[in-house]
């Protein structure tokens, strides 16, 4: 069978026939893989960054755009550049930390030097190298990234030209990332402290989990039991949870569905008062009045696809995540919080953050786990589809709901119930987004190959 | 040696130690903390850099009292974390002990450990390795941990790490 043919076999998107299924070869096939590479995220917007992580001349961090290594820096005129980290020599990494300063960046292999645009500023004994005119005229720069840009402060690249620009690509989900950054006078940070871990399984389990409301009470079900041990005890210093008294606050959950495969998933807080943001609420009002600040005490899960979410409920978190094969996933995590924060404030994100995002948390673990058992089970080959992607259809209404009206937010989809309605059809956006893209990749491939073929003939 | 204490009798602290978390007998491990210890297992900032202060930065896990851990005791065994259901088995290995005595009396020792992991799970194994820095106080006729502080020098973290994982 043709690719676009099995593509077209793995996704079933019916509205009408109220029908929503995900083939398991979606989560483990290699191929599937390799179009995801080349057809999502080398050819469409990929989240790199912060821009506040490179704030001087010459800060530079390091980071991937599907399988290519990239570099983002900052040039002597503050001015951001994103490369490809790989010498145009021998194609030798010229960064090979995480985050660094540096003014220029020498290949340690035969000395070829770059300046913090990229630029290549010196190319070692030239003079006496022999080359000839033609190499003269090639550039010898570090390849730019196509396309490359930032909005509030969150820093995206594409490796592919004809892409939308970046607002239009972030479309209405913009909202969300308004209401992370509106925090702070002055923006968000993230907090010190790099933390990457690694799980064996497929990445879509870590994009579907984002927006997933339904796995809550039955993975994290020991945290809730911690909570409600600790209400039980005088213990003085663990953390305070706005998780406590979940079982009993009737809470409601809502999603929106954006155009580009993104979504976002919202609800009350059992435990308002344990936020790290609480005592800033009345500040919050002043500057960006009562239904804006009310929103921003909402849990807030906001998945940008293909690889980043901001988790905003226990503690806020910033995700980034690379693909490493269908079986292997690096995540990326960081704590962010309003530059300027009090201390006491950043201290309570920062230990509720530990509590329950930490890969050494009491509830990301338990998300492994089951991400790493998916993947196990998945092994059975013989069985083809995913069951339950049709979750809350019947609740989802098309356009904006009464609580985007209050917001004026313009998603396609809109959904609101008890906590116990879990919705799935929140996960709907980024398998059509993924299903689009891949499918106009392989058409590409296609008449790239039927244009050669008629060009051997 | 430092002070009514042998580096004997220090060692055999941390080997029991480790020794009762590989065995899974964490209340037992558990009496070895004074109720307000600080335990403390830091992230790294950048590559050669940890976080220095647990309140404007990141740690793995930090608890100013022994109730943190009671908690991460009691999830462990609860049978409804995911996690650690089945929990892993360990060997932990600790080596390179060295001991000073500070002028409050307490001792400041410092060791390297491993912990192999035997992830029952995904019937993988891996190794977390780095150093401790444990601080001693005397409690009566035995010693008792006010400080723990872990470095975990490979902080790639392959699933997840718990206290039993360090």
């Amino acid at each position: 069978m043709d690719a676009l043919a099995r593509l077209r076999g793995l996704i079933i998107d019916d509205p009408q026939g109220k029908d929503f299924r995900v083939h398991r070869d979606v989560f483990r096939d290699p191929d599937v893989f390799d179009w995801e590479m080349r057809h999502i995220f080398e050819a469409t917007w990929v989240f790199l960054g912060l821009e506040s992580q490179v704030p001087s001349a010459h800060d530079y961090m390091t980071t991937f755009i599907g399988r290519h290594p990239v570099v983002v820096s900052r040039d002597d005129k503050g001015e951001l550049h994103c490369f490809i980290n790989s010498c145009r020599h021998r194609g030798a990494l010229v960064c090979h930390r995480a985050f660094g300063n540096r003014k220029y960046h020498v290949c340690q292999y035969h000395g070829w030097a770059y300046d913090s645009s990229g630029r290549n500023v010196h190319l070692k004994d030239r003079e006496q190298a022999g080359y000839p005119p033609s190499f003269d005229k090639e550039d010898h720069d570090l390849v730019k990234v196509r396309k490359f840009a930032g909005y509030r402060g969150f820093l995206f690249a594409s490796l592919a030209a004809d892409v939308p620009s970046l607002e239009e690509h972030l479309g209405e989900a913009r909202w969300f990332l308004d209401l992370i950054a509106d925090q702070g006078e002055e923006g968000v940070e993230c907090v010190p402290g790099r933390i990457v871990f690694r799980y064996r399984a497929n990445w879509k389990m870590q994009l579907e989990n984002a927006v997933d409301p339904y796995h809550f009470t039955s993975t994290h079900a020991s945290y809730i039991q911690v909570l409600e041990r600790r209400q039980k005890s005088a213990a003085a210093d663990v953390p305070t949870s706005i998780y406590t008294n979940i079982r009993n606050a009737g809470i409601r959950r809502g999603s929106f569905a954006f155009a580009r495969g993104h979504a976002a998933m919202w609800g009350d807080t059992p435990s308002p008062q344990a936020r790290a943001l609480f005592p800033s609420y009345e500040s919050l009002v002043a500057r960006h009045g009562e239904v804006r600040a009310r929103w921003m005490f909402h849990t807030r899960n906001l998945s940008l696809f293909p690889n980043m979410q901001i988790a905003e409920n226990a503690s806020l978190q910033l995700r980034v995540m690379r693909p490493l094969s269908a079986g292997a996933t690096e995540m990326a995590i960081w704590c962010i919080g309003p530059k300027g924060e009090a201390a006491e404030a950043r201290r309570q994100r920062i230990r509720q953050y530990e509590d329950f995002f930490n890969p050494s948390g009491l509830a990301t673990p338990d998300d492994v786990a089951n991400y790493e058992d998916c993947q196990s089970g998945l092994a059975a080959w013989s069985i083809a589809w995913q069951q339950g992607h049709v979750r809350g259809f019947e609740a989802s209404v098309a356009g904006a709901d009464r609580f985007a009206d209050e917001i004026g937010l313009q998603p396609e989809r809109s959904l609101i119930g008890p906590v116990e309605l879990g919705d799935e059809t929140a996960f709907h956006p980024a398998y059509r987004e993924w299903l689009r893209l891949i499918e106009a990749g392989l058409r590409e491939d296609e008449s790239r190959a039927h244009a050669a073929a008629r060009g051997a003939t | 040696m430092s002070g009514a204490f042998s580096i004997d009798q220090v060692a055999d602290l941390l080997y029991r130690e480790a020794w009762l978390l590989d065995q899974q007998r964490w209340k037992e491990w558990l009496d070895l903390f004074a109720p307000d210890c600080r335990f403390w297992v830091p992230a790294w900032n950048q590559d050669h850099e940890l976080v220095d202060d647990p309140d404007t930065g990141l740690s793995f896990i930090y608890y100013e009292s022994r109730g943190g851990l009671e908690d991460r005791v009691w999830r462990a065994k609860s049978g409804t974390s995911v996690a650690s259901t089945p929990l892993p088995r360990t060997c932990h290995q600790v080596t390179n002990i060295r001991c000073e005595e500070e002028a409050s009396g307490r001792l400041r020792v410092r060791s390297a450990w491993n912990c192999h992991i035997f992830d029952l799970r995904a019937k993988e194994q891996h190794t977390f390795f780095g150093h401790y820095t444990h601080l001693l106080a005397a409690d009566g006729e035995k010693l008792r941990i006010a400080e723990k502080k872990i470095v975990l020098q490979n902080d790639l973290i392959t699933g997840f790490i718990d206290f039993y994982c360090v």
